[in-house]
């Protein structure tokens, strides 16, 4: 029996090692991928790590979330998920805690001091093996149907778009990597005539940006590829902005693509309204206290070449990869839940995550 | 050449009627098409072409002007301009803005043949952005005109002043060809007729000419040079000891004040932040003759990092440069001024533009939109030229033309080089698109695509409550009282 506890327990290792340095390597990137891997990883430790009991694996996955998250701060939707995942044992702990509230009066206290006191093997003793295995399905299920979840989050995007663009319209977006924002303008297409105007986010995505204006070009839209220097020039004839996010914060901020706070100010000036589309796994319950900590620097090769040394040794640069748009910024937050103010993140925030697992 | 004769103002309204026949002509079959392969028509002006004209004309004889005969002129309209079928990739809000090629298709045809050597020589360098920037282009172009005006020949039976104002008007409008002339240039020429024309009747032609000449220069001194000077003088005492400044692009007079404070004014702590864009990274040239001169804190960014530029360094001001001032008080600049001094303004940071009064224009304008010049959209398609190489839309056609006239023989090659393409693209197969190449994606198929098009304008325009104080050689002034120095400097 340990022998297979320890081939598990090795198998676990391996696992979260590979995941954690293709995290650090970037070779799992977008948010959207990040979310999803970090769901299966979750799967999998559920079905694999030994436990006997619901605070026992919450506490081994909030283990495992403190890892990932040290491992790559920037890639917040891994925190997300992992605290949606907490989320998700949290209630299932406490449905089990109702039903056990009708024999012991003492469980309604909680997750408080008391259980310090209580030891925790007295629960799984009570506890029959089968139990904690249809504790472990439903769990594994609850995990799938968030990955449904954020699967369909596009869908469910896609279902508002009558509500938020019209016929003859010009919009504007800065951020051309997101597949949301892409797979949004092909549906609008479907139903509405209008133009994109893609801004080109030199220095780390104008190919990118090159590519998803062919994308919508293909896609018969009628695209401008706009430098990130002529935003302003063009504002005034622009309807509405469409911003893609990789993370929110609880407090209506979030961190997009560089560049984009830029626009989106520039919009903000205009009175021109900005909507950014986004997944509810994108919101996190954090608050963004430290701005700089939020920012992560990429190759400042794409800015000054290497070959031009003199200006390399004696200039100094930076090529920030992420931005961050304050929440005055946005007008409003298109999520799969419907559109939410950035006012009322922390409201939807608090119905997906517990307070218990902010920090990891 | 069979005959030659010089041109009096007779036979040069008859070429200017003959000339409008010919470009209306051209236009039916163009408009606004690349020119086709006419071996007469405009060249312009990249690399060598000008050289090749150059040539022909020294050959021709140096001073002398010289007139097409009227059986060229028949060729030359007969000839139809080949209209291509690539569709125009400039966005249709833009639409009324000329490209180069339009320009070109414009361009009279036999204008070419009494074009001096140095104005294609200058063109050309404009046209590339060899020569960029308002007042470098200003500068530039008198030198040139100087030589020009030298060089120039009375024909018999005409006045001095008269027929070198429209001699010179011939060589302004092929100037225009290259790019639209900037508010500096404008100003200049304007001055220069004015100053041709009050020229006394009786002066000696050698002494008129030495006389223009030396007007030039005493202008380009009063105008730019001493200008700059007082400027920095305003200007430099912004800066302090321990300054950070940001600036966009690259501005001479900026360039000049910022050498100064740390070279002539001892302020070595002074730190410089160059925020700089594509595709002509003006910023980057700022930021070498800066190091050169031995600045030790400079940094450099892009525009895209212009917003945690903001968030992480204090800065104390912005110093702009400026195209051209309006006189609704607007600031036109290069594209991206708009943005940086928004940003800076609801940062409360506050925006300086050093602008000499050469600049203030009458013009008044309300958007970036109306105005404006635009470049080639295929100087986007490469991400890290640092001066955009610039298009001889005559040598193409007449490539093109010629590979037509050998197609079938060409045809074989075509493949060939489909074949090596394509093992080219086996070896490349490893690069993602999307990737690190410094190539566009739609480098190769953007004219097939229909839907796509591309912005590449020049200039924007900064509303003027964004900026604080503009530093003019006549003082500081706010940007309401633009108006003030146009009325009453330039009547004088």
């Amino acid at each position: 029996m340990s022998a297979i506890n320890a081939a598990k327990d090795k198998d676990l290792h391996i696992l979260m090692d590979t995941f954690i340095s293709k995290l650090k390597r970037k070779q799992i990137h977008g948010s959207y991928n990040v979310a999803i891997e970090t769901a299966q990883l979750l799967v999998k430790v559920v079905s694999l790590t030994k436990w006997t009991s619901l605070e026992q694996l919450i506490s081994s996955i909030s283990l495992i979330g403190k890892r990932l998250v040290d491992a790559q701060p920037r890639a917040y939707t891994c925190g997300n998920v992992v605290r949606r995942v907490l989320a998700l044992i949290r209630d299932e702990l406490e449905d089990e805690e109702k039903t056990k509230g009708s024999t012991t009066e003492s469980s309604n206290v909680g997750s408080s001091m008391f259980n310090l006191l209580t030891p925790a093997k007295t629960d799984a003793q009570n506890k029959n093996k089968s139990g904690i295995n249809d504790q472990r399905a439903v769990i594994i299920q609850s995990i799938r149907d968030l990955v449904d979840e954020i699967r369909n989050v596009d869908q469910e995007i896609e279902g508002m778009l009558d509500d938020l663009v019209h016929d003859n319209e010009t919009l504007l977006t800065p951020t051309p990597s997101s597949q949301t924002v892409l797979r949004f303008l092909k549906r609008a297409r479907q139903k509405r005539k209008f133009k994109v105007m893609v801004t080109e986010c030199f220095p780390n995505d104008t190919a990118v940006a090159h590519n998803f204006a062919k994308q919508l070009a293909e896609a018969n839209i009628e695209t401008i590829i706009v430098p990130d220097t002529s935003v302003f020039a063009v504002m005034a004839g622009v309807s509405k902005v469409i911003v893609g996010t990789r993370c929110v914060f609880a407090n209506g901020g979030s961190v997009t693509e560089s560049g984009v706070s830029t626009v989106v100010e520039c919009a903000r000036e205009h009175r021109t309204p900005v909507f950014a589309v986004t997944g509810l796994y994108k919101l996190s319950p954090c608050y963004p206290f430290n701005r700089e900590s939020l920012i992560e620097f990429g190759n400042s090769g794409k800015v000054v070449k290497f070959q031009e040394n003199t200006l390399v040794e004696n200039a100094e640069t930076a090529n920030p990869l992420y931005d961050y748009v304050p929440p005055e910024n946005i007008d409003i937050f298109i999520t799969n839940v419907g559109g939410i103010s950035p006012n009322f993140i922390y409201r939807i925030v608090l119905d997906n995550y517990k307070q218990e697992d902010i920090d990891l | 050449m069979s005959e030659q004769k010089k041109l009096s103002n007779k036979e040069l309204k008859e070429l200017k009627k003959k000339e409008k026949a010919a470009r209306r002509a051209a236009q039916k079959e163009v408009d606004g098409k690349p020119p086709g392969e006419n071996p007469n028509a405009p060249a312009p002006s990249g690399g060598d072409k000008p050289q090749q004209q150059q040539q022909q004309q020294k050959q021709k004889s140096k001073k002398q002007v010289s007139a097409p005969s009227t059986t060229q002129i028949k060729k030359s309209i007969n000839k139809p301009v080949k209209a291509s079928t690539v569709e125009s990739k400039v966005p249709s809000a833009f639409s009324h803005l000329s490209t180069r090629e339009q320009r070109t298709a414009k361009l009279p045809l036999n204008l070419l043949n009494i074009i001096h050597p140095k104005i294609l020589e200058l063109s050309g360098l404009c046209a590339n952005y060899s020569i960029v920037g308002s007042i470098a282009r200003c500068k530039a172009m008198l030198e040139v005109f100087k030589i020009v005006i030298m060089d120039y020949q009375t024909p018999e039976n005409s006045m001095f002043s008269r027929s070198l104002t429209a001699y010179l008007s011939h060589q302004i409008d092929y100037l225009k060809n290259s790019r639209p002339l900037s508010v500096t240039m404008g100003n200049a020429i304007r001055w220069m007729k004015q100053e041709i024309s009050v020229l006394p009747i009786d002066m000696a032609e050698l002494d008129a000419k030495k006389e223009m000449a030396e007007k030039i220069d005493i202008y380009i001194k009063e105008k730019i040079e001493y200008t700059d000077k007082m400027i920095i003088k305003f200007a430099s005492t912004h800066i302090t000891e321990n300054s950070t400044i940001l600036t966009f692009g690259h501005s001479k007079v900026l360039e000049e004040l910022f050498l100064h404070c740390y070279n002539e004014q001892n302020k070595k702590n002074i730190t410089i932040i160059i925020i700089d864009s594509r595709p002509l990274f003006e910023g980057k040239t700022l930021l070498k003759n800066l190091i050169a001169k031995g600045l030790k804190n400079c940094k450099y960014y892009v525009i895209t990092a212009l917003s945690n530029v903001l968030e992480e360094i204090k800065i104390d001001y912005v110093f702009l440069g400026a195209h051209s001032m309006l006189s609704n008080g607007r600031l036109y600049s290069r594209v991206g001024t708009a943005l940086i001094s928004m940003m800076s303004y609801k940062r409360d940071i506050p925006i300086l533009v050093c602008c000499e009064s050469i600049k203030f224009s009458e013009r008044i304008q309300l958007d970036s939109v109306t105005q404006n010049e635009l470049g080639d959209y295929n100087n986007l398609m490469d991400f890290f030229t640092d001066s955009p190489k610039k298009k001889n839309f005559a040598l193409e056609s007449f490539i093109k033309q010629k590979q037509l006239e050998s197609k079938p023989s060409k045809q074989q090659q075509t493949q060939k080089q489909k074949n090596t393409q394509s093992q080219k693209d086996q070896n490349f197969k490893l690069e993602i698109p999307g990737g690190d190449s410094d190539e566009s994606p739609l480098k190769k198929d953007i004219s097939n695509i229909s839907n796509l098009k591309i912005l590449n304008i020049m200039y924007d325009l900064t509303p003027a409550h964004y900026i604080n104080k503009i530093i003019t050689e006549l003082g500081a002034l706010p940007p309401s009282s633009v108006p003030v120095i146009i009325r009453e400097y330039k009547t004088n």
